[in-house]
């Protein structure tokens, strides 16, 4: 196993002698039993989060909102239950240094902690320096340490570095930290695109075509977004270069229905009906075809890639109902993935594996979300009887899906572990729907 | 091969707004044709004419086959096109609100190109008629009852 502590490399960080000196496997052993733990589904792992200590007074204002981030930031990846700090925590030695001070491991233990992590805070001019340790509770046994250096005016990217470091030292993979959703907002009866960080924060228009522009789809490097407009009263295709600003228009006869980048590739595929028939081909990001990838009568639509970027779901009626199959891309064998109900559709494959969530409409007319695996077992229904429930996208680490439901009146955004749990709302103002949440930044 | 495109840069075209409007706004479409002069008087009386007799057809939930009143109504529009060749149409396809949005889009142009199909086969130029879908974006009735949804599942025609 590749240790989880390897992928440090933008941050200076500092080694403890001792810690240098212990094998690293006795490191991956203990993360491989949170792991296991959290994958069961039974528990979270018990974490104490002390409140970043300074030395002066003026600087208590960025200690409490680097406070707020991590805690909102870590409460947010459900990886964790957080955790009352013991009174007597620190029992003696320099306070405002890290690795000089003692931590009292039976206070922690007593309290049900199995992980403590706290760190001091210093301000030199308009950098902050965060010093940060993460100690095993159960053994005393430091797990990481290290120093974050920031600008004093962005707290948040200061604390979701951390956040970043601890959820990566516990599942061994990039946390959700620092990706973004694509959505859309409805204002004034106008439906427009708008991009925010993970947890909403942050929201900033991306289109501004007046009237109506749907389903955003954000390329795996989170630099091209692809959506449909109705700029000129008819749906073009459109793909903005984020960065740049540019964008390229396909405004070829017909419907343009649902992109969706294909993952490995900088290509997209979409569903286009100039040909007579809605078919979806794979597209160029200059708008040009590379080929068209289904044949057959019925509506075929929302492709989404494994991935490996090899094999596509997508939703057909070519049976009558819609339903969800999935191609071969090097074989162009088809195989139909959903059976149960009259109307699946919206499938969305895990970045991560080979789970697919897609939505189905129930008989009483609600839509829910369900995962299965892509061999068809393991199906696994995430939401009910909430309404409407709709337009699944994984978390770029595939712990997550954000969706969109009328649970609560007007549709919103809402994200849930992987698992159904922890349903909560993003607490966007407005109506939004048809999230799309990148890869990594 | 159908590898001809038409990729343009973003550019909004003035005479492609009209197209865009929606059974809920056509009723201000009539000033953008009056102009002074009794041919166009006439022009804008023929349009007047056109709203009232070329008429909307329904579909049934998940559908875009023609019901019989869907065909009558389609009969009586194709005859008035025939004999007033001056007037071109728009159909929008439409959905209620049940389902997914983007299967919708699909649905709705499936609506508007069976739509054109049986005009064309009952003697209308296809030129005439241009489609497009709007899936469940722009409902007919805002309501949630099935009252609203059988008005919301249509093609519109957009007379111009």
């Amino acid at each position: 196993m590749k240790s989880p502590l390897m992928p440090f490399s933008k941050i200076v960080f500092i080694l403890l002698c001792c810690f240098a000196l212990m094998p690293s496997t006795l490191f991956g052993e203990s993360v491989k039993e949170y792991v296991k733990i959290t994958k069961a589904g039974a528990d979270r792992i018990p974490l104490v989060l002390r409140s970043v200590d300074v030395e002066g007074s003026k600087d208590a204002q960025y200690a409490k909102g680097i406070d707020k981030v991590i805690k909102n930031g870590l409460a947010f990846t459900g990886l964790f239950a957080i955790l009352n700090s013991p009174m007597n925590l620190i029992s003696g030695g320099e306070l405002y240094q890290t690795g000089k001070r003692q931590i009292n491991f039976p206070a922690l233990s007593s309290v049900g902690a199995e992980v403590y992590a706290g760190g001091v805070l210093k301000r030199k001019g308009k950098t902050l320096h965060m010093d940060m340790e993460v100690y095993d509770a159960l053994t005393g046994k430091l797990l990481m340490r290290k120093l974050y250096e920031g600008n004093r005016e962005d707290t948040r990217s200061l604390g979701h570095r951390f956040c970043d470091d601890l959820v990566r030292l516990f599942t061994g993979k990039p946390s959700i930290f620092g990706s973004k959703i694509a959505y859309v907002s409805r204002r004034n009866g106008k439906k427009e695109i708008y991009l925010a960080d993970y947890d909403g924060y942050g929201e900033v228009p991306v289109t501004s075509t007046g009237g109506l522009a749907l389903t955003p789809a954000l390329s795996s490097d989170g630099r091209q977004l692809a959506y449909l407009t109705y700029t000129r009263g008819r749906p073009d295709l459109q793909i903005k270069d984020l960065s740049r600003k540019t964008v390229v228009s396909v405004t070829r006869k017909g419907v343009k229905i649902d992109p969706a980048w294909r993952n490995g590739s900088m290509e997209l595929a979409t569903t286009f009906s100039f040909d007579g028939n809605q078919e979806i081909y794979l597209v160029r990001k200059s708008g040009s075809i590379v080929r068209r990838l289904t044949r057959d009568r019925g509506i075929d639509l929302s492709p989404s890639f494994s991935p490996d970027g090899r094999y596509m779901s997508f939703v057909s009626s070519r049976h009558g109902s819609p339903q969800v199959f999935i191609m071969d891309l090097n074989s162009g064998t088809t195989k139909r993935l959903t059976f149960d109900g009259k109307y699946n559709t919206q499938p969305a494959w895990s970045p991560v594996n080979d789970k697919i969530a897609f939505t189905t409409m129930q008989k009483n007319g609600e839509i829910d979300i369900f995962i299965v695996n892509a061999d068809g077992t393991g199906l696994k229904q995430l939401t009910y009887r909430a309404r409407q429930n709709e337009a699944p996208s994984w978390s770029p680490d595939g712990t997550m899906i954000v969706f969109s439901s009328s649970r609560g009146g007007a549709s919103k955004l809402y994200v849930m572990n992987a698992d159904g749990r922890n349903q909560r709302s993003l607490k966007l103002a407005g109506e939004q729907m048809q999230p799309c949440w990148s890869s990594f930044r | 091969m159908l590898l001809c495109w038409v990729i343009a840069a973003f550019s909004v075209s003035g005479c492609g707004s009209k197209s865009s409007e929606t059974a809920l706004d056509t009723d201000s479409g009539s000033e953008q044709y009056a102009s002074s002069g009794s041919d166009s008087a006439s022009a804008s009386a023929l349009l007047e004419e056109a709203r009232r007799m070329v008429k909307d057809v329904f579909f049934q939930y998940d559908s875009a086959e023609l019901e019989s009143d869907a065909v009558s109504q389609l009969k009586n529009n194709a005859e008035w096109l025939n004999q007033n060749r001056t007037i071109s149409a728009m159909i929008e396809g439409h959905c209620d609100e049940r389902g997914t949005s983007e299967y919708n889009i699909a649905l709705g142009e499936k609506r508007a190109e069976t739509t054109k199909s049986f005009l064309v086969r009952a003697g209308v130029a296809a030129s005439r008629l241009e489609t497009v879908s709007f899936g469940e974006e722009r409902p007919f009735d805002s309501g949630h009852t099935e009252a609203a949804w059988s008005k919301n599942r249509r093609a519109h025609f957009v007379v111009k």
